[in-house]
């Protein structure tokens, strides 16, 4: 594939900074957080739970938590959604992007029909009711639900896990987005849907054209979907590099961590070893880096400053002393 | 069990259910004439004296003269037919004397009803989405309601509002629409505090739930309007809690004539209870007490019946 031009990003998220009010004063959450989503182009965004990767993707549509203070730029295709006003967030969220959610049994209303689901988000985009029903009927057949008419009468209820999250990827391919936020989607579904519920999101991207933000936990699944994968801790981003670079040489020793805490299928089988201590929120993190508690790398230096993102080979890491070849 | 065999089996089993609670119910009101101290004709009659006659009458529509199973049987059998007996005072049928009685309480009831659902729903939906202070007012608001009894409000409404400002009637339930709807305005007021307090807490709590739900979140993600997200996915999914807590006080109102309407004279049910039994007119009070139980039970088994209607996930697993 050849790039002349580099297209403009659908979503574009830099110095953002999030915090929320505690009970002293203010809790963070986010800092200086950076991502850049080319339309066409997947982009993984990896990390421990707690570590702000669904924050920041709920950001880039305006869902941020209440009387939370917000510092920094999000733009998606060309609006900076953090001045935006509520009509053009309501556009925004019509049109321009759409969210998969973790667990379809709770994000599709269960005392409403799929039908009402898929015409509901239909019907917001402006389409009238006769044809939001037609078009439910034929995206139900694409996403790959049997009996696509019968099934519009019927209840989340009387779905599978992984059938109903194909409702839901239906749903928020509707109205045709230019930005697809996908936050844990096949974390909640059985291993053997996880597989078709993947490959039906990459399919129906690249058939759009549509520019992805795939969250997970998984590095690995990161790794194998998608084109970049941000690594993210703590609030902070701490490693970006293409999917393979990543999963071949991590340059973060946190990145590394996460590998050598997931059993792999090749080469020798070594030992897991799980990421010494607990994951940490921005608010509890130590001064200068935020992972060098944990790190078995760590010293004085770490302690000083935040480091910065810094090219190493082919990724960027946020560590004074990146790369395996560097650690003891 | 096919599904629909499964449904019918359910819903036969709920007016089972319902039919065997009214028998029970009525084996207690017709014991109660037997419990009650002396000779049940003596308590029949009230006191006046009648002829032989009319005694024998009173004694076959009651049995007294078959023993109590044989009795019971013959007075519902009574009842079943819509024979509600003769009032010992009125010396009149119970039916044509409820029958003259119904209409106001049931307006009454009524209007109550439509002030609780209005105004219980209407301060659980505000409560629910403003912030925190409106939130804490609301509730302080709605559980100072839900603890006013009737006969509290009684007095305070009339003491403000009909003797001080005048601007209600101080009784009678007037004649004509506009007449009568301000003249049991007071009235239902004072029936529907209580239980306006209570339909507004459980509402609250019911929409709070709701709106945490990532199902809200996610209509929200899609642009769908506020007003839409509530009423789709907020009061829609809450209908499970707000319905039965609408039927409960339905059937409570009923009972709560009995202080209002005598507080502001109103000729209805209610206020023909209470002078019943002062009057130990024991055919009404058993009329009155059995319609009660049926309207209850009606009540109650029509919410059960609905709910699955209303609500998929509120169905029973033998349906599904």
């Amino acid at each position: 594939m050849t790039t002349t031009v580099d297209p403009r990003p659908v979503l574009e998220v830099e110095g953002l900074s999030l915090s929320v009010p505690g009970h002293d004063g203010p809790v963070p959450l986010l800092a200086d957080v950076g991502l850049v989503v080319r339309p066409g182009e997947t982009v993984g965004l990896v990390g421990e739970s707690g570590s702000g990767k669904s924050l920041t993707i709920r950001t880039a549509l305006g869902l941020t938590p209440r009387r939370a203070r917000t510092a920094g730029r999000v733009t998606v295709d060309g609006l900076d959604v953090l001045s935006a006003g509520r009509g053009e967030l309501r556009e925004l969220r019509r049109h321009t992007a759409a969210m998969v959610f973790q667990d379809p049994r709770a994000s599709v209303n269960g005392s409403r029909t799929i039908g009402a689901h898929l015409v509901e988000g239909l019907r917001a985009g402006g389409v009238d009711r006769r044809q939001a029903r037609a078009r439910a009927v034929e995206l139900l057949e694409r996403v790959g639900i049997r009996e696509p008419a019968r099934a519009m009468r019927r209840h989340p209820g009387e779905f599978s896990g992984g059938m109903l999250q194909r409702v839901v990827i239906a749903g928020a391919l509707s109205t045709n987005p230019r930005l697809l936020l996908a936050d844990e989607p096949t974390t909640a579904l059985d291993v053997t849907t996880q597989a078709e519920v993947v490959s039906l999101l990459t399919s129906m991207q690249a058939e759009a054209g549509m520019g992805m933000v795939f969250v997970t936990h998984d590095l690995t699944l990161a790794a194998a979907v998608c084109d970049r994968v941000v690594v993210m801790y703590a609030g902070r981003v701490v490693e970006v590099a293409a999917g393979d670079e990543l999963f071949r040489s991590p340059a973060h020793p946190y990145t590394a961590a996460l590998l050598d805490a997931h059993p792999g299928l090749h080469g020798p089988r070594a030992a897991l070893r799980a990421v010494p201590g607990r994951p940490l929120a921005l608010a509890e993190t130590p001064s200068g880096c935020s992972f060098r508690d944990r790190c078995t790398e760590a010293d004085d230096a770490c302690a000083e400053e935040v480091p910065a993102l810094r090219r190493h080979g082919g990724s960027d890491a946020a560590c004074l002393r990146p790369g395996r070849e560097a650690w003891a | 069990m096919t599904v629909r065999a499964g449904t019918t089996r359910w819903v036969l089993g709920r007016l089972a259910g319902a039919s065997g609670t009214v028998v029970v119910a009525s084996v207690v009101v017709y014991a109660a004439l037997q419990l009650v101290p002396g000779d049940p004709l003596a308590t029949l009659t009230g006191g006046k004296r009648l002829t032989e006659s009319q005694l024998d009458v009173l004694r076959q529509t009651y049995g007294l003269d078959k023993g109590f199973v044989a009795g019971y049987l013959d007075w519902a059998g009574h009842v079943a037919r819509f024979d509600l007996g003769t009032s010992s005072v009125y010396q009149d049928s119970v039916n044509s004397l409820l029958a003259s009685r119904l209409p106001v309480s049931l307006a009454l009831i009524g209007y109550a009803a439509v002030v609780t659902v209005v105004l219980g729903l209407g301060v659980a939906v505000v409560s629910a989405v403003a912030g925190r202070r409106t939130a804490t007012l609301a509730t302080v608001l709605t559980s100072g309601a839900a603890a006013t009894p009737p006969f509290v409000a009684v007095i305070v409404l009339l003491a403000v509002f009909s003797v001080g400002l005048g601007w209600f009637p101080v009784t009678g339930a007037g004649s004509g629409f506009l007449d009568r709807v301000w003249h049991l305005t007071l009235p239902a007021v004072a029936m529907a505090i209580a239980a306006f307090g209570v339909l507004a807490r459980v509402g609250q709590a019911a929409f709070a739930d709701q709106l945490r739900r990532e199902h809200v979140e996610v209509a929200r993600s899609r642009g769908v309007g506020r007003a839409a997200v509530l009423r789709r996915h907020v009061v829609r999914n809450s209908l499970g809690p707000v319905v039965t807590v609408v039927g409960l006080l339905l059937a409570s109102l009923f009972v709560g004539t009995a202080v209002v309407e005598t507080a502001f004279g109103i000729n209805g049910i209610g206020a023909f209870l209470v002078s019943s039994v002062s009057r130990q007119d024991f055919p009404v009070v058993q009329a009155v007490s059995l319609l009660a139980v049926v309207v209850f039970v009606v009540i109650s088994t029509a919410v059960d019946l609905l709910l699955p209607v209303l609500d998929p996930q509120l169905r029973p697993a033998v349906t599904r």
